[in-house]
């Protein structure tokens, strides 16, 4: 056979009725403009998670804001302990106060932000740290505190190694990391991936049940088509549009700055996923008796299946997070391969179990 | 008709919609459902057999090279965000890896280029000093943010490792309490007054409570614990300190009383005040957040449920024999909807119970779910097929989710957290009490929204809206026009969209936070204003539109100076509410709404939004009586006017 007809049967096939099926189903949700509804959730969710990013590291990392600074009152007998123990920080500047009640002053007078009060007791050091109530600052002021008395603690430790079984290990140094900055890649980022997904399956199970129950499948069935035909078609267009959506959002992530390594591989999962999410949404449909039950079934489903996927090494959003932080090893790209393979399974299993529904029994 | 025959047709419409339900449910469902389980189950068990540490999203994110006889070896590979590599000083400048904790034998200067700038190359974190281990990060935003993950794993590893010591005053030398006390602004106008009693006397001026009462909250709750020492009097030398101390034990005391109470506070001890520095932590209610997260889960599957019912009806006319049955539209609204209402406050309830919520958790989140079955309600009315209310139910789950979630995070830094009710239930489960004020203050607008939105979707409960197939903005419009009845009316509409104007000028400010603010300002005050103008205008154009009013100009500048009048009197209403309920608040609302709700100081700048409100009102208003093309343009400009207005008051203030 030669590779000219080949490819013609191929073009031939491919200009089946699937296809007139699957581009009916996109015509009818753009119609309904459903499709712009779901942008702008995806919108809304990606504008709402860089503010929810933006507001977490001011709040949490100093370091964010420009010459931020906070005049820490160190009083009490354990004094010098505390002040050496802050000469670390770049942003607590720790003072000396004679009195408890200089130190409350300054404090009350904006002069200070925090008031360590020390004392020895016991071969220890107990400090009694005040914070602002209710501030905007609170957080911040509590955290950068925290990491000076966790200084003095480590100090405190290392002169009493003697006592100590294990020594404790040595601290790297802080470099201003962005302690969120794996929130985009291992929170957001999966989202925008995989909700398109969850929705196309979603709107698979109304695509099919809605057929069923407004009885316009009898029509479609009038047509010279099987209902493994029609399936098909509604299961491609689902398929076709939940990457691409991804894909969309991945590239205005790009945009906003953030870098999204291994574009190739993520569109491959996002495909494989929706296989299999539609795959399982039509399953659903055609087993379960009516729209309701099978919306409950689909949606706790997948919830169930996506939360024990994550019990598995190479779970979906895992996986999602190491191909687009650059992280990926050669598991990872086998994981997007296993997922490729449950993904043709899935489609196999599917429509064998569509050629043995009776349509005329849904 | 009686009330009580109308309570007992609502409750049988209630019955059926319940008996409905359950035979859907039949057994091919049911054992899809088992199967179902199984196979989760199976997953899952499947990946707990292979021993895998799941349930990280952050799983081997960092990649660290580092030799497997390195004392740092098992903090790495301890840690769920850090994997252990082989340690290759090439990889840390290829990007295979992001950073290397290597003896510091083999560090030599690195040098190369990284996007085109020199000097870019491996960033050397420095040795170590208590071995000979020294640290490189690789010179990217990644590379810093695995150098700190890698940083507060090391914490964690010595805590873990402290926590094992025999020696406890070895172990933890450090034992921190943590306080919070008011701060008036640094300028110090308040400040100077209150640090003169806390220096001169002794005995408490500003304390509300003596000592003695204090010293048995702590003493109490905190039973034998070494670190209540610090609190007693006898402790130290400076008495003076302890009165201001006071102030705060029974602020913070309670607090520890109620997480004691609580089922999961060994799991999950949010905002602790007392222990080892490892243990105190910032007021961020993160485990308050998780439960109350949970309240919000149930209700995305009752809407499903709901939405499905509702739209259900309107499918090959199933709804007619309601609808010619001798009972009111709201009656059979109310019956369809009170299962699923019930089975919310069922759900909420549990919860509550389970996360170890009281009462007003249960108070606080009602208004949620109601807000939830009042959007899904409408959007069923609209949608004109199941796909299209699916594409509605994600809409309202995502879009109320957000709403509610974001502003809770913020619970303990802001007031303005308040505009969600979550923010009550995490108040509640840290312990924090809450007045009536901010109550109302936060349910009221889901209550009176709900309410507006149900109302809405009554008025299109009939045969010619629910059976055809209208468009979803004609559906709107029909369902607006539905409610209106004379000029007043639209008035009353008017000043009733205040809490959506609300929400929406809300949502607007967040999504547009994260842009410059040269851009933001600017565009925050047009997108207020086009909010503000498309709800004074959009009932009037509706009203138009079905020939209820009629398209004179005398009747459209009418229209349009009672729509700017309700809008403004709803307006200036929400915003005596707010300074009367809140009034730490007045802050937060200049943010807010620049425009209407300014500080109205003289008559002028009192009666300025109102003559702006009317004006702008009457220009769409005009627009509206010729086409929807003209109504637009007349919008656009009414817009215009509005955002021009906004920035010279803005102006005026900065």
């Amino acid at each position: 056979m030669s590779e000219q007809g080949v490819v013609e049967r191929l073009r031939a096939r491919l200009r089946s009725q699937r296809l007139t099926i699957a581009k009916r189903e996109l015509q009818v949700l753009s119609r309904e403009k459903t499709i712009v509804l779901a942008l702008v959730i995806q919108l809304f969710v990606a504008g709402f998670s860089g503010f929810l990013v933006v507001g977490l590291v001011s709040l949490y990392d100093p370091g964010s804001v420009e010459g931020y600074g906070i005049d820490a009152a160190v009083t009490g007998e354990a004094s010098d302990e505390m002040l050496a123990a802050m000469d670390d920080s770049d942003t607590l500047t720790g003072t000396e106060y004679d009195s408890r009640a200089a130190a409350f002053e300054a404090f009350d007078e904006g002069r200070a932000q925090a008031v360590f009060d020390t004392a020895l007791r016991e071969d220890r050091i107990t400090v009694t740290l005040t914070a602002p109530e209710g501030s905007i600052e609170t957080t911040l002021v509590v955290a950068e505190s925290q990491e000076a008395l966790r200084a003095l603690e480590r100090q405190q430790r290392t002169e009493r190694a003697a006592s100590l079984e294990v020594i404790p290990l040595d601290l790297p140094p802080d470099r201003g990391g962005n302690p969120y900055f794996d929130f985009t890649y291992t929170v957001l980022l999966p989202l925008l991936v995989f909700l398109p997904v969850f929705i196309s399956g979603s709107i698979a199970v109304d695509s099919i049940t809605e057929e069923v129950d407004r009885g316009t499948l009898e029509l479609l069935r009038v047509a010279p088509v099987s209902l493994t035909q029609i399936v098909d078609g509604k299961a491609l267009a689902m398929i076709i549009l939940a990457p691409l959506q991804a894909m969309t959002w991945l590239a205005l992530l790009s945009l906003n700055g953030v870098s999204v390594a291994n574009g190739a591989w993520l569109f491959l999962l996002a495909t494989a996923a929706t296989v299999v999410v539609v795959a399982f949404a039509i399953g659903i449909s055609l087993v379960a008796s009516d729209r309701r039950s099978a919306q409950l079934l689909f949606s706790v489903g997948v919830l169930l299946l996506f939360a024990a996927a994550s019990f598995l090494p190479g779970s979906p959003a895992n996986t999602a997070a190491l191909l687009a932080i650059d992280s990926a090893t050669a598991s990872t790209y086998a994981a997007v391969v296993g997922y490729l393979v449950a993904a043709v399974g899935a489609a196999a299993v599917v429509r064998w179990l569509t050629g043995q529904v009776d349509p005329n029994e849904l | 008709m009686s009330l009580r025959t109308r309570l007992r047709r609502i409750w049988r419409i209630a019955r059926w919609e319940v008996s409905l339900g359950s035979t859907s449910l039949d057994r091919q469902t049911l054992l899809a459902g088992v199967a179902l389980l199984l196979l989760a189950g199976g997953i899952a068990g499947a990946g707990l057999a292979l021993g895998v540490d799941g349930l990280s999203p952050t799983q081997d994110i960092y990649r660290v090279g580092i030799d497997d006889d390195s004392p740092y070896y098992n903090v790495v590979a301890d840690h769920a965000a850090l994997s252990p590599q082989e340690p290759d000083r090439e990889k840390l400048e290829t990007g295979e890896l992001d950073l290397i904790v290597a003896p510091a034998g083999n560090s030599g200067t690195v040098s190369l280029t990284v996007g085109g700038d020199d000097g870019e190359g491996v960033v050397e974190a420095g040795a170590l000093g208590q071995s000979t281990v020294s640290v490189a990060h690789a010179p990217t935003e990644k590379g810093t943010a695995a150098l700190t993950s890698f940083r507060a794993a090391v914490q964690g590893y010595n805590d873990r490792l402290m926590a094992l010591e025999p020696n406890r005053t070895a172990a933890y030398p450090v034992s921190v309490r943590l306080q919070y006390r008011p701060q008036s602004s640094p300028t110090g106008a308040r400040g100077g007054g209150s640090s003169e009693t806390d220096a001169g006397s002794d005995d408490g001026t500003d304390t509300e409570g003596g000592d003695g009462a204090a010293d048995d909250g702590s003493d109490g709750s905190n039973g034998g614990s070494d670190n209540d020492q610090s609190t007693d009097d006898d402790t130290n030398d400076g008495s003076t300190g302890d009165a201001n101390l006071d102030v705060d034990d029974e602020r913070d005391d309670p607090d520890v009383d109620n997480d004691d109470d609580s089922l999961l506070d060994g799991l999950l001890s949010g905002g602790n005040s007392q222990g080892s520095p490892a243990e105190i932590s910032p007021p961020f209610p993160f485990s308050s957040l998780v439960l109350a997260f949970v309240f919000l889960v149930p209700m995305n599957f009752i809407i499903q449920a709901y939405g499905g019912t509702i739209l259900n009806e309107r499918i090959n006319r199933r709804g007619e024999l309601l609808l010619v049955a001798p009972i009111q539209r709201l009656d059979i609204v109310a019956g369809k909807t009170l299962p699923y209402l019930l089975a919310a406050v069922v759900a909420i309830t549990g919860i509550s119970l389970g996360v170890g919520g009281g009462l007003l958790s249960v108070a606080a989140v009602l208004p949620i779910a109601l807000a939830f079955l009042a959007s899904t309600f409408v959007g069923a009315m609209f949608a004109r097929s199941f796909k299209e209310l699916t594409f509605v139910t994600v809409t309202v789950s995502v879009f109320l989710t957000t709403y509610v979630f974001v502003p809770a995070i913020f619970t303990n830094v802001t007031p303005i957290a308040l505009i969600s009710p979550l923010t009550l239930v995490v108040m509640e489960l840290q312990g924090e009490a809450v007045g009536l004020g901010g109550y109302v203050f936060a349910t009221a607008p889901f209550f009176l929204g709900s309410t507006i939105l149900f109302l809405l979707g009554v008025g299109v409960y009939r045969e010619e809206d629910m059976f055809t197939q209208k468009p979803v903005p004609l559906k709107f419009l029909d369902a607006i026009d539905a409610r209106l009845r004379g000029p007043k009316s639209v008035a009353v509409a008017s000043a009733l969209t205040i809490p959506f104007v609300f929400i929406g000028e809300l949502l607007a400010i967040a999504a547009l936070y994260v842009m410059p603010i040269e851009i933001t300002v600017p565009l925050i005050l047009v997108t207020i204003a086009a909010i503000e103008e498309v709800a004074k205008s959009i009932h009037i154009y509706a009203g138009i539109e079905s020939d209820r009013f009629d398209r004179s100009i005398k009747t459209a500048l009418l229209l349009g100076g009672l729509s700017g009048l309700g809008f403004f009197v709803g307006e200036k209403f929400t915003a005596i509410a707010q300074i009367v309920g809140l009034p730490e608040l007045v802050l937060g609302q200049a943010t807010l709404t620049p425009a209407g709700v300014t500080p109205a100081t003289t008559l002028a700048l009192f009666l300025g939004p109102l003559v702006l409100h009317t004006v702008t009102a009457a220009i769409s208003a005009l627009g509206a009586r010729k086409d929807f093309r003209w109504y637009l343009v007349a919008m656009l400009a009414a817009t215009l006017v509005h955002a021009a207005y906004n920035f010279a008051v803005v102006s005026a203030y900065v």
